[in-house]
C-alpha cells in the first residue's frame, strides 16, 4: 500500500492555466491538525509474533509440538490403555509393533505405545513446572539484585558456589536425601538452575537500569518493586519467554540422565527417562524399545530450542521489518 | 564567480526512494532533485525525518537494506548511473568519486584496528598501491587533516583519539581516495561546540585543497551559515527551497524556511515570546496533501492543501516551492506584508525578588569525584553558587564539564563527595528521613535530554504522567488523578485523547512535551532541565522553550538549565554560569556576560557557537581556548567578583588584564 500520491500539478510555472482565485485566500488553521505527525499502529507483541512465525519451519514445529501437547494431555482420556499393565504370557512380552500395539510390548508385556505417551506426559509436565518455577525465581532475584549492588558479594558467592560444582553431585545427593518423586526432581534441578538464571537476568537488568526512563522514576520516587513490574521486567518479557523455552529440553535432558544413572524418578513410574533406560537393556535384541522414546525425546528437546531461539530472534525490535 | 558558469559535476532528478516496512511501503523521499556544482559547498537543511540523509544515501548506494530507489535518476558529470546496483557496481563511485563522512565517529572505524591500518587499506584496496607507499600516504593525509605528530599516531587504536581527532580520521579515510565530492552527514552534531568549529575549519580548508565539492547535512542553521554557498531546505521528503546562502539567509520564500528562521533561539527578544512554529514535523506515516507544511502554517492558502506547489523561480539561483510565488497569490502576500511579521505575546514577568529571601537552592564546594579503575576523576571540582526562586539559572559547558553531574547530584541521583546542597533551609545532600526524601523529591524535578530514552516504551501515556501523582499520593479520588493528567497534557499542548497510546507513537517534540507534563503535573517548585531542546528538531525548539517559560510564569517554578550552547541560552535565563573541567569559571547576568565576557573560556564559547548569519559568519576566525595560557606561578586562581554579580575564576594579575581587552566590547553576538 502507498501512503501518498503525487498529484500532477494543475499548473506549470510559465504557462497561463488561471485557477480559482478563491483557493488563494487564507485556509483556516487547526493546531490539531498540526500537531499529527501520522502514527504508526506498531505494536511491539504483534511485530514479534509476526516475524516469529515468518519461517515455514516454525510454523511447522509450533505445530507439531501443539499436537504432541495436546495429545499426551488427553491420552488417559482417548485410550484406556494401562501403561502398566503386565502380562503374564510370556507370549505377549517383547512383541514387534503390531495393530494391537503399534510401539510392541516390552520384557513384562507393557503396551510401549502407553508407556510413550504417560511418559512423555509426565516429563512435559516436569520440565514446564521446572521452568516456570526456575526462571520465575531467577527474574524476581535477578531484578533485586540488580536494583541493589550490596547483594553483589553475597549472590557472587552463591553463584561461584553453585556453579563451580558440578551440577551432578547436587543433584545425587538430593535425590538420595529425598524420596524420589517426581517433586524431588523438580526441587533438585530448580535448586541448581536458578542461579544462573538470576544471573543472566541481572546482567540485563544493569544495562536497563541506568536507562533515562527509570532515572526519570527514581526522580519521581516510585518504588523500586513499581519501577521492577512496570519498566523493567516488561521490556524483558520476550528474554523471559525465550529462557524458559529453552530451559525445557534442558530439564528434560537432565531428567533423563538422572534417571538413566538410577538416582532419578522411581523406575516404576513412567518418564522418558526410565523408558530410555528400560530400552537400553533390551536394545541389542529389541532396537524400538529404546528407538522409540529417544526420538520423541529428541523432537521434543529440538523443537523447544529451535522454538527458543527463534522467539529470541523474533523479539529483537532490529528484526521487524 | 557567477554560478551559471560553473560546471555542474553532480546532478540528481526527480528521486523517489521508498522503504519497506512491516509491509508497508513508506516513501521518505519524493521526488527530491538537486545540482551540485564544482568547488561549491551545498547545506541540505532539515529536521530528522525529512529525509534528507536518505536522499543522499540513495547518491552512492547506501540505503538501509529495506529501502530503495524507486525513480528517477543520477548523473556524475554528466554521465548518468542507475540508482541500483551491485555492491560491486557501487565501489566504482562510493569512495572513489563520492565520499561520505557520518556523523558518530566511533561507528565508522573499526575499533580493533589501527587508524594508519584503516587509511592505508582504502589506498590500496582502491589504487592497489603497495604497502609501503600506501604507508607514507596515509602519515600524509593524517598530516592533513591536523593530527599532531602523525607517525606515532599512525600506529594508535581510535579509542586512544578524543572525539574531534577521530572524526579528523574518518575524514583523512574519506577523502583517502581524492573524491570529487564529500557528502558530510551530520559530521559535528556530536562533537562539543569548540571542536565544531575546528572541524568546520578543516572541511573548508580540504575543499579548497582537493577541489572537491562538499555536500553538508545539517540541522543546525548556524552551521549552515557559516559552511555553504548554497543552502537546500529539505521538508517531508522534498526540497522546498534552494539558493545561494544570502538569499536563503535573508530573502527565503517559503513559509517553511521563513519560519525556521525566525524561531531561532538566537534571536529571541527577553520577555516575549518566541516566534515559534506550531505543531509537529510530520513522519513517514503521514498521508501528505498538497504543501506539506501547510497543516502547521496559520497563513497557509486554501489551494496548499489541495495541491502541491510546483518550484518557481525567484532569481537565477534561489528556487522555491511554494504557491506564494504564484501571481494569484499576490493579493494575498500583499496582504500579509502589510500585516508584517506579527510580534509574539509578552512573558508574563517572573523575575526573582531582588536577594533579599534566601536563596531557593544553594550548592556548597560541591565536589563530586569518580573512580576509574585505579585513578580518580573529578567530574565536579569545589563549585558553589545560589539559585533564587522564581530565576532561570543556566549551567553551560562542553561535554565532560561536569555540568550533567551538578544536576544529578542536585536530583540525588549521583552521590556527592565533599560540599553540600541546601534546599529551603534544608541540607539535602545526606541521608534523607522518608518524608524529607518525599517532600524533597516532590519539590525538585528533572526534565531530560533525550526524549526518545526517557519514556518507558511499554507504558501508556496516561500511567507515565500520573506515576508521580501516585507516589506522592496527590489524588483522593480516580476521578481526580484523571482530571489532573487530562489537564497536564493540555498544558503541554497535547489532546487528552492521545492518553491511551504508546509513546513510540509521538514524535521527538511531543515526547518531550510528555516528560515536561510529567514531572510538572506533581507541581515541583525546582525543575532541572538537562539539555531539554537539544535533542530536539530545529521547527520545534522555540516551540518547547515558549512552554517551558509560560508554565515558569503559571506556576511560579524556578528553573536550573544545563546546556552546552551559550547563544541558546542568553535567551531564556536570568544568570548564566560556566564550567570548565569540572569548575565554575565565570557567573553573570545573562546579559552582563553577553556584554563583557571576561574568562577567555567563556569568550572561545561565545566565538565557537556559530551565528545563523552568512555574513557574519563568512570570514569568522576562532580562538581556542589555552587553558596553559594562565600564569599562575605567582598567585593562584581565586573566585573574584569582576563588577557586581559578575564573578570570574581569576587571580587578580589577569583579571586586571582581561577587563582591559574587554573594555568596550560589544555585545557578543
Amino acid at each position: 500500500m502507498d501512503n501518498y500520491s503525487l498529484q500532477s500539478p494543475p499548473f506549470e510555472p510559465g504557462k497561463d492555466a488561471v485557477l480559482p482565485q478563491e483557493l488563494f485566500t487564507r485556509a483556516e488553521f487547526s493546531e490539531q491538525a498540526g500537531e499529527d505527525t501520522g502514527f504508526t499502529n506498531y505494536s511491539y507483541w504483534r511485530s514479534t509474533l509476526n516475524t516469529f512465525f515468518k519461517s515455514h519451519l516454525v510454523k511447522v514445529i509450533v505445530v507439531l509440538v501443539a499436537l504432541l501437547v495436546l495429545f499426551t494431555l488427553l491420552f488417559p482420556v482417548l485410550t484406556d490403555k494401562d501403561p502398566y499393565q503386565v502380562a503374564l504370557s510370556a507370549r505377549k512380552w517383547n512383541l514387534p509393533p503390531s495393530a494391537a500395539h503399534p510401539f510392541g510390548t516390552d520384557g513384562v508385556g507393557r503396551d510401549i505405545w502407553a508407556r510413550v505417551w504417560h511418559g512423555t506426559r509426565t516429563s512435559l509436565i516436569l520440565a514446564v513446572a521446572v521452568a516456570v518455577v526456575e526462571v520465575g525465581i531467577g527474574v524476581i532475584i535477578g531484578a533485586v539484585w540488580g536494583f541493589y549492588r550490596k547483594l553483589d558479594t553475597l549472590m557472587f558467592a552463591i553463584y561461584n558456589t553453585l556453579t563451580n560444582v558440578p551440577s551432578t553431585i547436587y543433584l545425587v545427593l538430593i535425590a538420595y536425601i529425598m524420596k524420589p518423586s517426581v517433586f524431588t526432581i523438580m526441587i533438585a534441578l530448580v535448586a541448581t538452575g536458578w542461579i544462573s538464571e538470576a544471573r543472566w537476568f541481572r546482567s540485563r537488568i544493569l544495562a536497563l537500569r541506568e536507562a533515562d526512563y527509570n532515572i526519570a522514576s527514581i526522580c519521581l520516587m516510585t518504588p523500586i518493586r513499581r519501577i521492577i513490574s512496570r519498566n523493567v521486567v516488561p521490556h524483558l518479557m520476550s528474554l523471559v519467554i525465550m529462557s524458559a523455552a529453552l530451559t525445557i529440553p534442558a530439564s528434560i535432558g537432565s531428567e533423563v540422565f538422572l534417571s538413566y544413572i538410577g538416582v532419578g524418578l522411581p523406575p516404576d513410574l513412567c518418564t522418558l527417562g526410565n523408558l530410555v533406560n528400560q530400552g537400553r537393556s533390551a536394545f541389542l535384541v529389541y532396537p524400538y524399545q529404546m528407538i522409540i522414546p529417544t526420538l520423541i525425546l529428541c523432537f521434543i528437546t529440538i523443537s523447544f530450542y529451535v522454538i527458543g531461539n527463534k522467539f529470541a530472534d523474533a523479539s529483537d525490535p532490529r528484526n521487524h521489518i | 564567480m557567477q554560478y551559471q558558469d560553473r560546471k555542474k559535476i553532480f546532478s540528481a532528478r526527480d528521486v523517489v526512494v521508498k522503504f519497506n516496512l512491516r509491509g508497508k511501503v513508506l516513501t521518505a523521499v519524493r521526488k527530491a532533485s538537486l545540482d551540485l556544482y564544482e568547488g561549491e559547498t551545498l547545506a541540505i537543511v532539515g529536521e530528522s525525518g525529512s529525509g534528507k540523509s536518505v536522499f543522499t544515501k540513495s547518491f552512492i548506494g547506501m540505503l538501509d537494506k529495506n529501502g530503495y530507489m524507486e525513480s528517477g535518476s543520477l548523473a556524475l558529470d554528466g554521465q548518468e548511473y542507475p540508482g541500483t546496483q551491485s555492491e560491486k557496481e557501487w565501489l566504482n563511485i562510493r569512495g572513489k568519486k563520492i565520499a561520505m563522512v557520518f556523523q558518530d565517529p566511533m561507528t565508522s572505524l573499526n575499533p580493533v584496528k589501527t587508524v594508519g591500518q584503516q587509511i592505508r587499506e582504502v589506498i590500496t584496496w582502491h589504487f592497489k598501491t603497495d604497502k609501503e607507499t600506501a604507508k607514507q600516504e596515509a602519515i600524509e593525509l593524517l598530516r592533513l587533516v591536523g593530527i599532531p605528530e602523525p607517525e606515532q599516531r599512525y600506529k594508535q587504536y581510535p579509542h586512544q583519539f578524543s572525539g574531534g581527532m577521530r572524526q579528523r580520521v574518518v575524514i583523512a579515510t574519506a577523502i583517502a581516495c581524492k573524491p570529487r565530492i564529500l557528502i558530510c552527514d551530520e559530521p559535528t552534531t556530536a562533537l562539543d561546540v569548540t571542536v565544531q568549529a575546528q572541524i568546520l575549519q578543516l572541511i573548508k580548508e580540504l575543499k579548497d585543497e582537493f577541489g572537491m565539492s562538499v555536500i553538508y547535512i545539517t540541522h543546525d542553521l548556524g552551521v549552515v551559515a557559516h559552511v555553504a554557498d548554497r543552502v537546500a531546505v529539505m521538508y517531508a521528503g522534498q526540497i522546498i527551497e534552494h539558493g545561494l546562502a544570502n538569499e536563503i539567509f535573508k530573502d527565503a520564500r517559503h513559509p517553511y524556511t521563513k519560519a525556521l528562521l525566525l524561531s531561532l533561539p538566537q534571536l529571541g527578544e527577553k520577555g516575549r515570546d518566541l516566534h515559534a512554529i506550531k505543531g509537529s514535523p510530520p513522519n513517514l506515516y503521514k498521508e501528505i496533501k498538497g504543501d506539506a507544511f501547510a497543516p502547521r502554517n496559520p497563513e497557509a492558502m486554501k489551494i496548499d492543501f489541495l495541491y502541491e506547489p510546483p518550484m518557481f523561480q525567484v532569481s537565477d539561483t534561489h528556487f522555491a516551492k511554494t504557491w506564494l510565488l504564484h501571481a494569484q497569490a499576490r493579493p494575498y502576500t500583499d496582504a500579509l506584508d502589510r500585516e508584517g511579521i506579527k510580534d509574539t505575546e509578552p512573558l508574563r514577568s517572573s523575575r526573582p525578588a531582588e536577594g533579599k529571601e534566601p536563596p531557593l537552592l544553594s550548592v556548597k564546594n560541591l565536589t563530586v569525584n569518580y573512580k576509574l579503575g585505579r585513578r580518580t576523576f573529578c567530574a565536579v571540582n569545589d563549585v558553589s553558587f545560589d539559585i533564587h526562586a522564581g530565576e532561570t539559572f543556566s549551567l553551560v559547558g562542553e561535554s565532560g564539564s561536569g555540568k550533567t553531574t551538578v544536576g544529578k547530584a542536585i536530583m540525588k541521583i549521583c552521590h556527592t563527595n565533599a560540599g553540600e546542597i541546601w534546599f529551603q533551609g534544608k541540607q539535602v545532600n545526606k541521608k534523607l528521613a522518608r518524608n524529607e526524601l518525599a517532600a524533597y523529591r516532590q519539590a525538585v524535578q528533572m526534565i531530560f535530554q533525550d526524549p526518545m530514552a526517557s519514556l518507558n516504551d511499554r507504558a501508556k501515556v496516561e500511567y507515565i504522567i500520573s506515576e508521580g501523582l501516585y507516589n506522592f499520593k496527590l489524588f483522593k479520588k480516580d476521578a481526580e488523578r484523571r482530571q489532573k493528567v487530562s489537564r497536564a497534557m493540555e498544558s503541554v499542548g497535547l489532546m487528552p485523547e492521545y492518553l491511551t497510546r504508546f509513546p513510540h507513537e509521538f514524535s521527538g517534540g511531543q515526547r518531550q512535551r510528555i516528560g515536561i507534563a510529567r514531572s510538572l503535573v506533581v507541581e515541583p517548585s525546582l525543575v532541572v532541565a538537562d539539555e531539554p531542546i537539544s535533542a530536539l528538531d530545529v521547527s520545534i525548539r522555540a516551540q518547547v522553550i515558549n512552554l517551558l517559560n509560560r508554565l515558569k510564569a503559571e506556576k511560579q517554578l524556578t528553573y536550573l538549565f544545563i546546556a552546552h550552547d551559550l547563544s541558546v541560552v542568553r535567551y531564556i535565563s536570568d544568570r548564566i554560569a560556566v564550567m570548565y573541567k569540572g569548575r565554575l569559571v565565570e557567573l553573570a547576568e545573562a546579559e552582563a556576560l553577553f556584554r563583557r565576557p571576561l574568562h577567555p573560556y567563556t569568550r572561545a564559547l561565545m566565538d565557537a557557537a556559530p551565528v545563523p548569519d552568512p555574513e557574519i559568519e563568512r570570514d569568522k576566525k576562532v580562538a581556542v581556548y589555552n587553558p596553559a595560557a594562565h600564569d599562575y606561578t605567582r598567585e593562584g586562581p581565586a573566585w573574584l567578583e569582576a563588577e557586581p554579580g559578575h564573578y570570574v575564576r581569576a587571580n587578580r594579575a589577569e583579571l586586571a588584564d582581561w577587563l582591559k581587552i574587554t573594555h568596550g566590547r560589544g555585545a557578543g553576538v
